[in-house]
C-alpha cells in the first residue's frame, strides 16, 4: 500500500501529522514535510496512513493500492 | 416584481448581520442550506452565491486561481478602503508573504510559546477566581488572546488593557460596515505598532524568533516591506485573532456550563481536550463564511458565474452539513472525521494562527477545569450572539468559592 500527497492541494492545516506522527512530520512552516512525495507504507503503519488521509480538510492524502504509474 | 430565480438559483433573503438570540444564526443557517444546493442572497447590494454544502463549499476554497480574495466577506463586499495583509494578496505575491509569516505560526513556533501561554492564562484565572463569578467574554476571553497577540509582537502584556479598548472600538466599526466611525482608535492602534515596530528596527532580536524583527528585515524578490505593509500585518492579526478567540471561548463554555457530561469527560480525562477543541470548533464556527470574488467567468457545478460576481463559501453551513458529519448539531468528542471540519477555511488562506488558536483554546480549558470545574451561567441569563461573524455579548458564569 502507498501513500501520497499531492502538494498542490496541502495548505498546511497539519492535521495528518497530528493523527500519524510515525509516519509524518512538520516543516518550519508547518507543512507536512513529505508534500509532494508518494511511497510505500512502512509495516504496521497502514492505520496512521489511513487517518491521515481522513484528517485532511483538503482532501490532499490519498491511501493507494498500487503505486500510480507517474509516481 | 421580486425575481424568485437569479441565474438558475433561488433568491434568498436570509439576514445574517443581525443581532439575535444565541444560536439562531445557525438555525438560519442550516435552513438555508437545506433548501436548495445554491442560493443568491439578495441583501446586499452585490448579492452572494451561497455555497453551502462541504463538498462545494472545500472545492470552492480551492478554486483560488479564479476566485480572489478582492472581496473577503460575502457580507461586506467593499472593504477596498480597508486593506488587510496578507489577506488581500493571491496567487505567488500571497505565497511570498505567507511564507516569511508561516514560521511564526507554525506547530512549532506555537510550541515555544506555550511555557508563556500557560503562565498567563493561569494568571488570569488566579485573578477571577477568588470573586466566584465574572463576566467570562469581557474578562477572560477577550484579555487572553489581546496578551498573547501582544506577546507574539514581542509587547508587552502590561498594555493589555488600553490596546483591549482601542481594538474593540476598531473591530466593531469594521464588523458593522463603518470603517470611518473609529479612525481614532485604528490611528491609535497604528501608532502604537509604529512605535513597536521602529524600536525593532533600532534594536533588531533573533529573526528566527522574533516575529517583528524578521518583518522589518524581510525581502520579498529583494525588496524589504514598506512600513506601511508591516503595520498592516499587524492590524491584520490583530483582527483575526482578538475577536475569534472570544467569540470560540465563549461557545465552548456556554456549552461545557450547560452539558454537565461533556464538561466532566474533560475533566475525568485532560487528554480529551485537544479532539474536544477540533469538535467545538466544527459544531460551533464563528467566522460562518467567507467571500470571493469571481475575476472570469466560469461554470460551477451547474451554476454560471461571471466576472465580478460574489461567492459565499459557507463555513458553518459545511461543518453542520448532515451529508458530510453524522448528527452534525451534537457534539462528538469522539466524531472520527473531525479533523475535516473547515472552521479555518481552507486552500492558501487558510486561517495562519490556526495552531495558535488551537493551543490557546486547549490551555484555556485544561487549566480552567483544574481551578474551576463546577460552574453555571447567571441563572435568569438572556444570552445573544452578534450576526456577520457571530460573538457573544456577554456571558456570566458563577461558581462556587
Amino acid at each position: 500500500m502507498f501513500i501520497s500527497i499531492d502538494a498542490d492541494k496541502c495548505m498546511g492545516h497539519g492535521r495528518c501529522y497530528a493523527v500519524a506522527p510515525d509516519l509524518l512530520s512538520d516543516d518550519d512552516e508547518g507543512f507536512v514535510a513529505q508534500r509532494g512525495q508518494c511511497w510505500e507504507i512502512p509495516e504496521g503503519l497502514l492505520g496512521q496512513a489511513e487517518e491521515a488521509a481522513d484528517a485532511c480538510p483538503e482532501g490532499a492524502i490519498a491511501v493507494l493500492e498500487t503505486a500510480p504509474s507517474n509516481a | 416584481m421580486t425575481e424568485t430565480t437569479h441565474r438558475g438559483c433561488p433568491v434568498a433573503h436570509t439576514d445574517f448581520t443581525g443581532t439575535a438570540p444565541l444560536y439562531e444564526h445557525y438555525k438560519m443557517l442550516d435552513n438555508d442550506r437545506e433548501q436548495a444546493r445554491f442560493l443568491f442572497n439578495d441583501t446586499t447590494d452585490r448579492g452572494f452565491f451561497m455555497l453551502q454544502r462541504y463538498d462545494d463549499v472545500r472545492d470552492g476554497f480551492q478554486q483560488h486561481d479564479t476566485w480572489t480574495t478582492a472581496v473577503r466577506s460575502a457580507l461586506r463586499p467593499n472593504t477596498a478602503s480597508d486593506p488587510l495583509l496578507p489577506q488581500d494578496l493571491n496567487g505567488q505575491e500571497h505565497v511570498k508573504l505567507r511564507r516569511i509569516l508561516n514560521q511564526f505560526f507554525a506547530p512549532a513556533a506555537v510550541r515555544r510559546m506555550e511555557p508563556m501561554a500557560q503562565q498567563r492564562c493561569i494568571e488570569l484565572i488566579e485573578e477571577l477566581k477568588p470573586a466566584g463569578s465574572c463576566d467570562f467574554v469581557a474578562e477572560f476571553a477577550i484579555r487572553y488572546p489581546t496578551d498573547m497577540f501582544l506577546a507574539l509582537l514581542g509587547l508587552p502584556v502590561s498594555d493589555g488593557e488600553q490596546f483591549l479598548e482601542w481594538s474593540d472600538e476598531y473591530f466593531s466599526a469594521l464588523l458593522a460596515g463603518d470603517p470611518a466611525g473609529a479612525t481614532t482608535a485604528k490611528a491609535s492602534i497604528m501608532n502604537y505598532f509604529d512605535e513597536a515596530v521602529n524600536e525593532r528596527r533600532a534594536n533588531p532580536r533573533d529573526p528566527k524568533e522574533d516575529m517583528v524583527t524578521r518583518l522589518v528585515q524581510a525581502r520579498i524578490d529583494d525588496v524589504p516591506l514598506t512600513q506601511d505593509e508591516i503595520l498592516t500585518i499587524c492590524l491584520t492579526l490583530m483582527l483575526a485573532g482578538l475577536d475569534t478567540t472570544r467569540s470560540a471561548l465563549g461557545f465552548i463554555y456556554t456549552h461545557l456550563a450547560q452539558h454537565d457530561a461533556d464538561r466532566q469527560a474533560i475533566i475525568d480525562d485532560p487528554t480529551l481536550i485537544p479532539k474536544a477543541v477540533e469538535e467545538f470548533l466544527r459544531l460551533y464556527p464563528l467566522v460562518f463564511q467567507a467571500g470571493r470574488e469571481v475575476q472570469e467567468p466560469q461554470e460551477f457545478n451547474g451554476v454560471e458565474l461571471e466576472k465580478g460576481d460574489v461567492v459565499w463559501l459557507g463555513i458553518a453551513q459545511a461543518n453542520r452539513d448532515p451529508r458530510k458529519f453524522d448528527n452534525p448539531d451534537e457534539f462528538d468528542v469522539n466524531r472520527p472525521n473531525v479533523n475535516q471540519h473547515i472552521a479555518f477555511g481552507g486552500g492558501p488562506h487558510r486561517c495562519l494562527g490556526m495552531h495558535l488558536a488551537r493551543l490557546e483554546l486547549k490551555i484555556v480549558l485544561e487549566e480552567w477545569h483544574k481551578r474551576i470545574p463546577e460552574y453555571r451561567i447567571t441563572p435568569g441569563t438572556e444570552l445573544r450572539e452578534r450576526g456577520v461573524q457571530l460573538s457573544m455579548a456577554a456571558l456570566p458564569l458563577e461558581w462556587e468559592v
